[in-house]
């Protein structure tokens, strides 16, 4: 079942902003909890999902290792050293941000791997109504990423026959980014002629190819992010540990 | 011809090619946000994640979108622009900060774009980008200690914060406008004011 991809940026980010006003281990679990039953009762097609994921898994020990280390101290300290004091409150404060990264940044991953970027752009400029000239140029400039990949093999065919760089990496890699940023500029600016000839800077109406759709569903999905977060909150309340982030 | 179709051209007026252009930067700064996110995970991260707060410094790798938009176009909004491009990108791959990667481009360009702002977008000079990479650099210290270490002490949030402006200065501005200058030398901005100022004849 397809849903509108600014249906599913809109759900991770109205989560995402409900998770981030308290920092305490209830909500984070409590949303954590309800995601995995949404991820179980619908079971999203995600190809390699351990692999997409594996960023969140890895920041979250991490980002909790320094609060653990940083945090606003209380209670017993169990460990001091130069700066760092590790203590029962920070402890605590580092569970719950371990909880609440994973909070975060799993479902967005779930729900962004099959965002397709023309749809999103038409979504962006039909429903959210943005500004299209800079919508459809940022999707111009995204459909240029398979170029920019052959380019940079090219490139480095190129250095290697001229025997250009063949020592020193980071000073290669640095010379053949900055090469590479070259030609894409290039690219671009003979994109935009095209653009142009083609009267993309016109100020006529537009008519669309194709229709981006909004129903029910993607009200649904909207409404299932809000509720996952707000019930993150309201659990948080009954029990005590709403912590808000600032103060 | 009548004369209907042609434009009303102004210096704050986006042509396409500054559309354009100013995406495909975007973009590229934004597969470059990737290949960070992904060395920077299992390589520095371990390392990083027991610093009071000098983390920060390396954030700057993160920030050069803007500043790097906004030189290259010169247009308003610019800043705002080529970050939000690139934090788009850096979603849609997929990273450890989920949706509020585009909160952070969001603010971080912002950071950057009041800087411009601040000078009317009359001045491209090296100090107003590195104040405008400062910018960005507070912008990101604000949103990440609110949003990703809301629990931290004092010294970490001041340590992160210098961090955060100085890495934002030095990487995001000093950085950008070399690669400008640089651009610029090549003749691929031929057709922005940015090109034509330094361009030097062969």
């Amino acid at each position: 079942m397809s849903v509108n991809p600014v249906a599913k940026l809109g759900a991770a980010l109205l989560l995402s902003l409900c998770l981030i006003l308290t920092i305490d281990w209830v909500s984070a679990a409590v949303a954590l909890g309800l995601e995995l039953l949404l991820f179980l009762a619908l079971r999203p097609a995600v190809s390699g999902f351990w692999r997409r994921t594996a960023a969140v898994w890895i920041a979250a020990p991490l980002t909790a290792v320094t609060i653990a280390l940083y945090g606003q101290p209380s209670g017993t300290v169990y460990a001091e050293f130069l700066f760092a004091r590790v203590s029962e409150g920070s402890v605590t404060l580092a569970i719950a941000t371990f909880l609440r990264v994973l909070a975060i940044g799993l479902p967005a991953v779930v729900l962004f791997v099959t965002i397709d970027p023309t749809e999103l752009a038409d979504g962006l400029a039909q429903r959210v109504h943005l500004p299209v000239r800079f919508v459809l140029g940022a999707l111009a400039g995204m459909r240029l990423v398979g170029l920019f990949l052959d380019d940079w093999k090219y490139l480095a065919l190129a250095r290697r026959a001229r025997g250009v760089a063949d020592r020193g990496r980071v000073r290669r890699l640095g010379g053949q980014a900055f090469a590479l940023l070259v030609l894409s500029i290039r690219r671009g600016s003979a994109l935009a002629t095209a653009m142009e000839a083609r009267g993309f800077g016109s100020s006529t109406p537009r008519s669309w190819a194709r229709d981006s759709p909004w129903r029910a569903r993607e009200w649904a999905a909207l409404g299932t992010g809000l509720a996952v977060g707000l019930t993150a909150i309201a659990a948080a309340i009954a029990a005590g540990t709403w912590n808000f982030i600032v103060g | 011809m009548s004369a209907s179709t042609t434009i009303p051209t102004s210096r704050f007026t986006w042509r396409v090619v500054d559309i354009v252009v100013a995406s495909v930067v975007g973009v590229a700064s934004g597969l470059l946000f990737v290949v960070w996110n992904i060395a920077s995970v299992p390589v520095t991260d371990p390392l990083k994640a027991l610093l009071p707060g000098l983390q920060a410094l390396g954030g700057g790798f993160w920030l050069f979108a803007g500043p790097l938009t906004a030189l290259i176009v010169r247009k308003p909004g610019a800043a705002l622009f080529g970050e939000l491009i690139a934090a788009v990108v850096s979603a849609l791959v997929g990273n450890q900060w989920g949706a509020l990667t585009l909160l952070s481009g969001a603010v971080q360009g912002l950071g950057a774009e009041i800087v411009f702002a601040a000078f009317l977008y009359t001045n491209w000079r090296l100090g107003v980008a590195l104040l405008a990479g400062a910018g960005a650099g507070l912008a990101m210290a604000i949103t990440d200690l609110i949003v990703w270490y809301p629990g931290s002490d004092t010294l970490f949030v001041t340590v992160y914060t210098i961090s955060g402006v100085v890495g934002g200065a030095l990487i995001a501005g000093l950085l950008s406008w070399l690669a400008v200058r640089g651009l610029a030398r090549t003749g691929a901005l031929s057709r922005f004011a940015a090109g034509r100022e330094i361009a030097t004849r062969v």
